[in-house]
């Protein structure tokens, strides 16, 4: 884990609230894995004092850490109005990343609203290029999906008001890649849909992946203010486990599904 | 440079930052920004004698310049903080100083808890908590008591043979030094304060409270002058060493506390924005004692220019 004072090298609008910001991070890109976080200081904050954690979107050999985030809460609409050269200060990268797609995984992606974001380095870095599975509210809420074709992943979208692809919910075009030979599920979005997505894994005899957090504070593993339920050791009864140390990426076998 | 050895009774610490319990972990988790030896002392999240799930998600939110939680010290019980590795083990090879936050929800756990930690190498002090607004038996149950405060602390003296003991004190009270005076009376060795204001905070689209807990202890800048006004006015009701805290975020907020009279000063909240916050404000306050020409630490503790 490193902390870097990092500069904005562009902060891009992709669609309606969603913004792109590329720093110059190059500790924190270098090693960066799928399914990790930043936890970003976003200056000029005033009163709001916490760090925000942002799932890694994209890094680059030039030292480039990619974020995509939408501008929902003070801190993203700052984050939203900053300039080129503008300082943030980033600690990361933090967290426990997704199991590569190596030759022998045929890697299906089932991502929610944003979520497309924290797994498209897990696709980029797939040696299979599979399916991404994905879904929002409405189709302004899609987003990434041509960045998922250009690497050579197919797509299939629905949508809650049915204004783009199928009408429904994202879990509702999975079961076509239940239980198939080979193939695992990385899920990233919001945490109703992963206990979902978890839930037809586990009763499929899938290996998934499935990415949670709940409003998180230091972001190292100190304060246990973002935790989720496990199972214990002996799988009998649940422990909290960090989702910013543990976590936020868990086995779908491993959480604790009330 | 200045000398910054700081004697708290017969506690000697080789400088008068700490890091506040609940905001430090167990060490572990800071230990790859700096060496952990380089502070006063590492003050570890709360412990129990059995392990502890703590509260229900969401436990944090934000607000304006401070932030409230309730964990609901979440920990994993005093047999486990003192064998397994990561926790009592891992700071000793740090070469920690460490302190030991302690709680319970009867007196009877306090005193397990003490007299278990009593007779373990390692630890150079006790801290009682008497003040967590997050749990619903113990805690601040008996840090808003002066018949319950001065019982579990009289109770954990008689248990409590070699370490020096330090009462945590709550800001939720009409006047905080009637409680230091009391601590003081049945045993205590010092106190620190503050802990967190209970608190609450409401979503007005949900309806819902923002911490499920409901109540939540607020923490941060926001609480800093009300935490130097309670340190100054029991720094001058008690005769032992204080240790204060509350908002502390820079070099110089440390400052305002030490001549508001505390011995030592404790870093909370700041330790989750800025991992290195503890470590900052130490050189802060070196570089300030420098640069006003004091010789040692003591120089500057109650030093107000009244």
């Amino acid at each position: 884990m490193f902390t870097e004072k990092a500069e904005i090298l562009s902060n891009k609008n992709l669609k309606g609230d969603y913004y792109q910001v590329d720093f110059y991070s190059p500790k924190i890109a270098e090693n960066a894995r799928a399914g990790q976080f930043a936890h970003v200081q976003i200056g000029n904050m005033e009163a709001h004092i916490l760090r925000r954690p942002f799932s890694i979107f994209d890094t680059r050999k030039d030292g480039t850490l990619s974020i995509v985030y939408k501008a929902v809460g003070h801190g993203t609409k700052v984050l939203s109005e900053m300039k080129y050269r503008d300082i943030c200060d980033i600690l990361g990268p933090q967290g426990n990343a997704y199991t590569p797609a190596t030759e022998n995984i045929y890697p299906v992606i089932v991502v929610g609203g944003y979520g497309a974001a924290a797994a498209y380095m897990l696709a980029k870095e797939a040696k299979i290029k599979g399916k991404l599975l994905i879904g929002a509210r409405t189709k302004e809420d899609l987003i990434l999906i041509d960045n998922y074709k250009e690497l050579g992943f197919e797509v299939e979208i629905a949508t809650e008001d049915g204004s783009m692809g199928r009408k429904g919910l994202v879990t509702e075009l999975l079961s076509p890649y239940l239980n198939r030979k080979n193939s695992m599920i990385y899920a990233c979005g919001p945490n109703g849909m992963m206990y979902a997505v978890a839930k037809l894994a586990r009763a499929n005899d899938s290996i998934c992946e499935v990415s949670l957090d709940h409003p998180m504070c230091c972001g190292v593993g100190a304060c246990f203010a973002c935790v989720v339920k496990v199972y214990d050791k002996k799988k009998e009864s649940w422990v909290y486990a960090r989702s910013c140390k543990e976590g936020p990426v868990f086995n779908s076998k491993d959480i604790f599904i009330e | 440079m200045a000398d910054l050895t700081t004697k708290l009774g017969s506690l000697t610490l080789k400088n008068p930052v700490m890091t506040a319990s609940g905001t430090f972990g167990y060490g572990r988790e800071y230990a790859s920004f700096y060496p952990l030896n380089s502070l006063g002392a590492i003050v570890v999240k709360g412990i129990s004698p059995f392990p502890h799930h703590g509260n229900p998600v969401p436990r944090i939110c934000e607000t304006a310049s401070g932030m409230m939680n309730a964990i609901g010290l979440q920990n994993p019980g005093v047999e486990d903080f003192i064998r397994k590795d990561e926790y009592l083990p891992f700071l000793i090879r740090e070469k920690a100083t460490v302190i030991v936050n302690i709680w319970g929800k009867s007196i009877s756990d306090y005193c397990k808890v003490a007299e278990r930690l009593d007779c373990v190498e390692g630890i150079a002090a006790l801290e009682i908590n008497i003040s967590c607004p997050n749990i619903k038996e113990g805690g601040i149950a008996f840090g808003t008591d002066l018949g319950q405060a001065a019982k579990v602390v009289s109770q954990i003296r008689k248990v409590t043979r070699r370490l020096p003991l330090i009462t945590k004190l709550s800001p939720n009270v009409t006047r905080i030094s009637d409680f230091a005076k009391c601590v003081v009376d049945a045993g205590s060795d010092m106190v620190s304060l503050i802990n967190t204001f209970t608190a609450m905070a409401i979503d007005i689209e949900t309806r819902k409270p923002k911490i499920a807990n409901v109540y939540a202890g607020l923490s941060g800048a926001c609480i800093k002058p009300i935490a130097v006004r309670m340190v100054y006015e029991v720094a001058k009701a008690v005769n032992v060493p204080v240790i204060g805290m509350g908002g502390i975020f820079s070099a110089a907020d440390a400052i305002e506390f030490f001549l508001a009279g505390a011995d030592a000063v404790a870093v909370g909240t700041a330790n989750f924005i800025d991992p290195m916050a503890s470590m900052n404000i130490l050189n802060g306050i070196s570089e300030y004692l420098d640069a006003h020409g004091y010789n040692s630490i003591s120089e500057l503790i109650g030093n107000l220019n009244l």
